[in-house]
């Protein structure tokens, strides 16, 4: 999810279609986060399922799949796709941050604590406007890097948990179960941030609702970048940030 | 009232006269007889008692007579002289006789004037003794059917009941030789039947078609076949137990010829029998009968060693794992996963292992890791899915399985040394450090599983905090959208 040149190509390129859809997302993007929500959907149901062995809808899943060995080699088949993908996603960023010149609009910056607190006073009353962000906002960052150290995280646990036998010939054996541990709550906490956070704000937000479209079609509509990510767009744009956000305030009255 | 009185009275006096009539009556018939005046002269002196005869070996027997046995006897109409040959009323030789034996076997052969070697070998039980006369070995009527009161077959028996007729041989030395050759003894100790839990039944409740008027010539190639066929007799009424242990290991080996394998005579006794649960240690020694080996290592465990030497009920014992009819071939999967759930009838009871300071979260903290999640599932498996599973860890690959002993204490470093080496079986390369993969029946806490705990412990704190966050960062984004609407 780095912004890239490519994707500034792109939204160049789409201007000139329409002035109403901005392009948001290459390709690569949209088969990322397909591969990351099937992935981490079948891993959560697989999980789940292990961990809470003892419900009955569990048991009914479990017995449906076709038993436990069923269950649990397919979250570890699972969890190799999703090492792909993650490690794929890592290594590529950082070549792409690092020798391409990419524009690490991931990495969390001072304006992102800053646009916590201006929101926070926004939902009080206390400011008139929403914080104006950059191509990501605080709350993406955070699940962006809720799931980059969780998976890592997921993904070494998993090992350790998949070839103990390898683990404790170098580790102590107390290793297994607090991997085992960290696998657990690690997972609980994704699962929180994906299932609580994510998707409210994505599929339940009233200003999102019925579904941010975006992240599967490629493209945002003005109106949503406007209120959503002034900054980028007043940098894709090459205008003053007050006019973009002065045009925003009347459509938003209007509206 | 006066009248009511004097009628009662009238009434009883008339039916106490009619019963000591009815009384007398009775006893008529025997009084009826009368003897001839040569036996008279006989019971002169052999009515009284007092006359004994000595043998050469010190032995002795009273010549006495009782007048009412013989009158009601098979035999009353005899004289005396018609069996006691030699003797009449002039002649009262004087005889010498080595033993008792000896004039009782030359007593018993006057029956035989009478009761003719055709006659008698109808019967199927005399037809082998007089085979085994042949033999040499002889046999003296009279043990068995008594002398001066010897009582025809049929009509009013002179035993009290059925036990008295078949103890009258059986209560003596009575042997029959097998096919084989074995000698088989048939001496029933009247004693041991008194004590049974049976000793309300009669013979043929279990010797089913032996009777005082049948006693069927049955033959046998041995002793153990003899032993085999017998137990069948307990099915007509232990209906239940044996239809169990026909699902037996022990009637499976029976049943591929081990003539070996137990039947419930060999574990319950036959006519000593007694109740089964009353000595729990009675009953291990049954097993070790044939499971030697086993009984020694089981005698030292924790578990043996507890029954053994401090006589303690809570523990164990055979039948307990293995129950007491249907006992399983313990090899199979099917047995290994009944492990945990044997183990957890008393480990999972506070009631019974909580006095000895053990903890009943053993069988949860097996149950809810990683081997015991999988048991369950394999278990479940098999019956829904009907999918074939593999050998799990149960309780007795790391505790052993006769040979248990106590984990902590003196013992536990065995336990532990043992642990490497048994999960090898499974996980070909593991090393020594990898049994501590299972944190050994604890909840992870500071002392225990440090790593294990401060993780939980980090989460537990982190993940409500986080949730209340998002929940109320939620809330606001949406009490924000309502207030601007």
């Amino acid at each position: 999810m780095q912004s890239t040149d490519k994707g500034d190509k792109m939204v160049k390129r789409n201007m000139l279609k329409t002035d109403n859809r901005i392009g948001r997302f290459h390709t690569g993007r949209i088969i990322e986060h397909w591969t990351a929500l099937i992935t981490v959907v079948t891993l959560v149901a697989t999980g789940l399922a292990q961990r809470f062995y003892y419900l009955d809808l569990s048991q009914w899943f479990i017995m449906k799949a076709g038993g436990i060995d069923i269950i649990r080699l397919t979250h570890r088949y699972t969890g190799i796709i999703f090492s792909i993908a993650a490690i794929v996603h890592i290594v590529f960023g950082i070549i792409g941050v690092v020798f391409k010149g990419w524009q690490p609009s991931m990495i969390i910056n001072k304006k992102d604590f800053t646009d916590i607190t201006h929101n926070i006073r926004y939902y009080l009353g206390i400011e008139n406007h929403p914080a104006g962000c950059d191509r990501y906002d605080y709350k993406q960052k955070f699940e962006y890097w809720g799931v980059i150290i969780g998976g890592i995280l997921m993904i070494a646990t998993g090992a350790v948990l998949w070839f103990p036998i390898t683990v404790t010939r170098f580790l102590p054996g107390e290793i297994i179960p607090t991997a085992k541990a960290l696998h657990t709550n690690v997972a609980f906490v994704m699962f929180i941030i994906t299932a609580l956070w994510h998707i409210y704000n994505s599929i339940f937000s009233p200003e999102i609702f019925p579904l941010d479209t975006s992240i599967f079609t490629g493209y945002i509509s003005r109106e949503r970048m406007i209120k959503e990510h002034p900054l980028e767009l007043a940098r894709m744009e090459g205008k003053p940030l007050d006019e973009i956000v002065s045009s925003s305030e009347n459509d938003f009255k209007t509206s | 009232m006066g009248l009511m009185n004097v009628k009662k009275k009238t009434v009883f006096f008339l039916m106490s006269l009619l019963g000591i009539l009815a009384i007398l009556a009775g006893s008529v018939s025997a009084r009826d007889i009368i003897l001839s005046e040569e036996s008279n002269a006989c019971l002169d002196c052999h009515a009284k008692r007092g006359i004994i005869k000595r043998f050469q070996n010190s032995e002795s027997i009273e010549a006495y007579v009782d007048i009412d046995k013989f009158k009601s006897s098979a035999h009353n109409l005899l004289t005396c002289a018609d069996c006691h040959n030699d003797f009449s009323e002039g002649k009262h030789p004087k005889t010498r006789f080595k033993s008792k034996e000896q004039y009782k076997i030359r007593s018993s052969l006057v029956c035989r004037k009478c009761h003719i070697d055709e006659q008698i070998k109808e019967r199927s039980i005399h037809a082998r003794l007089l085979t085994e006369e042949k033999e040499g070995k002889l046999h003296i009527c009279t043990n068995c059917h008594g002398a001066h009161e010897i009582m025809p077959l049929t009509g009013e028996k002179n035993f009290t009941n059925e036990e008295h007729y078949c103890l009258k041989c059986h209560g003596n030395g009575l042997n029959m030789t097998l096919r084989n050759g074995e000698k088989l003894s048939l001496k029933i100790d009247a004693s041991l039947l008194k004590h049974s839990v049976h000793k309300k039944l009669s013979c043929q409740d279990c010797h089913f078609g032996f009777s005082d008027a049948q006693h069927p010539k049955r033959n046998f190639s041995g002793i153990r076949e003899f032993s085999i066929a017998s137990a069948d007799m307990c099915r007509r009424c232990h209906f239940d137990k044996y239809t169990k242990s026909m699902e037996g290991i022990h009637y499976a080996q029976l049943n591929q010829g081990n003539l070996k394998a137990p039947v419930c005579t060999d574990c319950h006794g036959s006519h000593s029998i007694s109740h089964a649960s009353k000595e729990r240690i009675f009953t291990t020694k049954r097993c070790q009968r044939c499971h030697a080996k086993i009984y020694d290592i089981y005698a030292k465990s924790v578990h043996g060693n507890a029954l053994l030497n401090e006589h303690n009920q809570d523990v164990p014992i055979c039948v307990d794992c293995h129950t007491a009819h249907t006992i399983e071939e313990p090899h199979t999967l099917n047995y290994r996963e009944k492990i945990p759930e044997m183990c957890s009838n008393c480990h999972a009871n506070n009631a019974i292992v909580g006095k000895y300071g053990l903890s009943t979260s053993v069988v949860k903290t097996y149950l809810s890791d990683f081997h015991g999640i999988t048991l369950g599932f394999y278990k479940q498996q098999k019956e829904s899915l009907s999918k074939s599973a593999r050998p799990i860890a149960v309780c007795i690959d790391c505790h052993g399985i006769h040979n248990i002993n106590k984990a902590t204490g003196p013992d536990s470093a065995t336990v532990k040394a043992n642990l490497a080496k048994r999960c090898r079986k499974c996980h070909k390369d593991a090393t020594e450090n990898f049994p501590d993969a299972w944190i050994s029946h604890y909840e992870s806490s500071y002392s225990k599983a440090p790593m294990v705990y401060i993780v939980n412990l980090m989460y537990n704190v982190f993940i409500p905090f986080l949730i209340a966050g998002l929940i109320l960062q939620i809330l606001l984004h949406i009490w924000r959208y309502a207030v601007n609407r």
